[in-house]
């Protein structure tokens, strides 16, 4: 059963804007719109597509909410994978993740729904302990499952934020 | 502001695996500015049985199938922001990653991949949201 706090889910502010940036899609009839904007990566290392060929943009903007592709422990600066601890991994993805919401107008506290993955159940209260210091007040609506992850990682976080 | 759900009811019939198996799900539905897609595995679109086969078949089966789902809503694979893809083995994500770029040549969209345990003996399921 998980904790009550995971239920809790903060519902998402529906906004427009009016950037149309390189990578947006911008609907007939809705011109001043930009529907759909890649949100390019804030340091080098955080462009996956780039560094490893994932076929991936680091995050979509779309309807005032921000889509992350799941997120590993990457050095920002040189792309290095960071294989560490649970704990080491996730402190390396919330950095990371902090400068892909901040280049993007966002932040931390506008997360609204994170699926966190780790490799083994058994670390679920470490996962939890590092977890919580990144978002101490109201978190978000979350779902933790063990599954395999790309390249040996211990840890990804796939995160949905307000814009 | 109230916003609107609606379900999305495939125009091919063979798409909608859960009218055939009586699971209790919607291949998609509006919500708001956008469609979710179910998880699709791969479906022979004119007969509606599975079409097994490896990695790199089962992903361009089920993102044709879901481009054809998507363009039967008024949206289109072009509009798709997140996509997670479950995978038998992240072995195999190489043989998943070359087909699927085929299917979003520019501006791809957030992603997540992962390795899980997959019902029906299939190696891939896809699913997505989309702007509607």
């Amino acid at each position: 059963m998980p904790p009550s706090h995971e239920l809790f889910a903060i519902a998402a502010c529906y906004a427009f804007w009016s950037l149309a940036p390189t990578g947006s899609l911008v609907r007939p009839g809705r011109q001043e719109v930009a529907m759909r904007a890649v949100i390019p990566a804030p340091v080098p290392g955080l462009d996956l597509g780039r560094e490893y060929g994932h076929h991936q943009s680091p995050a979509i903007r779309a309807g005032g909410l921000i889509f992350c592709s799941g997120m590993v422990a990457i050095n920002p600066d040189t792309g290095e994978r960071e294989h560490g601890t649970v704990t080491s991994e996730a402190r390396r993805i919330f950095e990371n993740l902090k400068l892909l919401l901040e280049s993007a107008g966002s932040s931390l506290d506008r997360i609204v729904q994170v699926h966190a993955m780790i490799y083994d159940r058994i670390e679920y209260d470490v996962l939890n302990r590092v977890y919580r210091q990144y978002v101490p007040n109201a978190p978000p609506a979350r779902t933790v499952m063990s599954v395999q992850i790309e390249a040996g990682f211990k840890v990804m976080l796939d995160v949905t934020a307000a814009a | 502001m109230t916003l609107s759900r609606q379900v999305i009811d495939p125009d091919n019939p063979s798409l909608d695996q859960s009218q055939k198996s009586g699971l209790p799900l919607s291949p998609a539905v509006r919500g708001g500015d956008f469609v979710f897609v179910s998880g699709m595995a791969a479906i022979d679109p004119a007969t509606g049985a599975p079409a097994h086969g490896t990695v790199a078949a089962e992903t361009r089966q089920i993102l044709t199938n879901i481009g054809r789902l998507l363009e039967a809503t008024g949206s289109s694979l072009a509009e798709v922001v997140k996509v997670n893809v479950l995978i038998y083995s992240m072995l195999e994500y190489e043989n998943m990653n070359a087909v699927y770029r085929e299917f979003f040549p520019t501006d791809p969209p957030a992603r997540t991949v992962c390795g899980v345990k997959l019902i029906g003996g299939h190696k891939v399921e896809i699913e997505c949201i989309a702007l509607a």
